[in-house]
């Protein structure tokens, strides 16, 4: 027998059938193994002790003044009731109340759709009034579209040469790029900030982290002949790219 | 009368039967008092727990299933409930006035022969180990060592798996084993009974 097994042979058998175990293989392992020896040494002794304890304790009970006192609550017990002793409540307090919070669970969750139902249906209205708004076309946008992307291009190919075309940076104003970088839906939609600001179509919309300036520019009417009598003030939202995504004519 | 089963003499006990109950009642009171005992170590504890235990089975008898289980086991279940509920209840005065202490007197018998001093020592020892036992490892000690329960039986009246059982009695053992050996390796350890004989 190996050690595993004397372990799990002991394990089996409770601390009396242990210490009145005739399992000679067992015992025949003791001797060989000091470890599993002292094992059973140990639970030897603790079975002594628990039947020490146990023949010591043998003899205690309760004293009579507890089956005096059982014996008067009997009567009392038989004399009240008269027929099944066990009682049951026939609803109690916490029942009661789990019926109240039911139906106030109930109210809760149809208040909740109700809600849920009113705020649905005001955020559709307000989605589709967006999207009518998104879908009226503009049509200030398109003249002075090709009017600035005309007199960019012209400035570009004149260069400084140009002393009557005053280029003046202003700071980024971040309103404006913001408003700005939905194109179409922002010049349809313009705020109080930029009223006036017409989105340029078929231009890349301008993203969060690209830098936008407002340029101020004073462009040539197309079509006029005399150049420095027609010529009009505008602010001109450029990005990153160089590219105009914007404007807004100042007088 | 005396021939009758628990269950038997229950349900006559519960139709009004001042007889059965007296008799149910002495063959039970014994095994729930020293539970409640050892697993309280203070016989104050022990009585009103067993007085608690048959008000219980007075008002609730009628709940009790013979087909889930014996009587005895039943009643060792309520008992063990009451323990609990006894030993929350006064858990920090029963370790001030250290139970096994105040029980220690009751170990010690003027017809005791003198030879049986270290017997009593042992046993002294052993319940107070049993007692700094965990709750539900001193259960399975109480149960099965103590009351010699089957595993089966203290399995039902503890409400858990043999298995369980049989594991925490190993796992209990092993703790007592440490205990006792650290007890008796305490350079100062002479218990009070020994003192007692000696003076």
């Amino acid at each position: 027998m190996t050690c595993r097994e004397f372990k799990h042979a002991a394990a089996s058998l409770s601390l009396w059938e242990l210490v009145r175990s005739d399992n000679q293989p067992m015992f025949d392992h003791a001797v060989e193994c000091a470890g599993c020896a002292v094992w059973l040494d140990e639970r030897q002794m603790l079975a002594a002790g628990m039947q020490a304890l146990r023949a010591h304790t043998a003899g205690r009970q309760a004293s009579p003044h507890v089956e005096q006192a059982l014996l008067r609550r009997f009567r009392q017990q038989t004399f009240e009731a008269g027929k099944p002793v066990a009682k049951h409540r026939s609803a109690p307090i916490a029942f009661r109340l789990s019926r109240f919070f039911e139906v106030g669970a109930y109210a809760a969750a149809a208040a909740a759709i109700v809600v849920g139902l009113f705020v649905g249906v005001r955020l559709l209205e307000r989605h589709s009034a967006t999207g009518a708004a998104q879908s009226q076309p503009v049509p200030a946008a398109t003249e002075p579209v090709q009017q600035v992307q005309t007199a960019v291009s012209a400035s570009r190919q004149e260069g400084d040469a140009r002393p009557e075309v005053s280029v003046k940076r202003e700071a980024a104003v971040h309103s404006v790029s913001r408003n700005v970088r939905n194109g179409y839906s922002s010049a349809a939609t313009p705020t109080a900030d930029d009223p006036d600001y017409v989105a340029l179509m078929f231009c890349d919309p301008l993203i969060c982290s690209s830098d936008a300036q407002v340029v101020r520019m004073e462009l040539p009417v197309a079509g006029g002949s005399d150049r420095d009598a027609q010529t009009q003030v505008a602010d001109v939202v450029v990005g990153d790219d160089g590219l105009v995504r914007a404007m807004r004519i100042v007088n | 009368m005396l021939n009758l089963t628990d269950e038997q003499l229950l349900a006559q006990a519960l139709s009004g039967d001042e007889e059965a109950f007296t008799v149910l009642y002495r063959r039970r009171q014994g095994a729930i008092f020293r539970f409640a005992l050892h697993m309280s170590g203070s016989s104050q504890v022990a009585e009103e727990v067993t007085q608690d235990v048959f008000v219980f089975l007075l008002q609730r008898g009628r709940d009790f299933d013979p087909n889930r289980g014996a009587l005895g086991a039943y009643l060792f279940g309520v008992a063990r409930n009451y323990v609990r509920r006894a030993l929350e209840r006064s858990y920090s005065e029963a370790l001030l006035n250290s139970p096994a202490d105040e029980e220690e007197e009751s170990l010690v018998t003027e017809d005791d022969p003198a030879d049986t001093i270290a017997q009593r020592q042992t046993s002294t020892a052993l319940w107070k180990a049993v007692l700094s036992l965990p709750e539900h490892y001193r259960e399975a000690v109480v149960l099965c060592d103590l009351q010699e329960l089957s595993y089966a039986a203290a399995a039902e009246a503890l409400g858990c798996a043999i298995g369980t059982i049989r594991s925490r009695l190993h796992r209990a053992h092993d703790m007592l084993g440490k205990k006792l050996k650290h007890s008796a390796a305490a350079p100062g350890h002479v218990s009070r009974v020994t003192a007692r004989f000696a003076s």
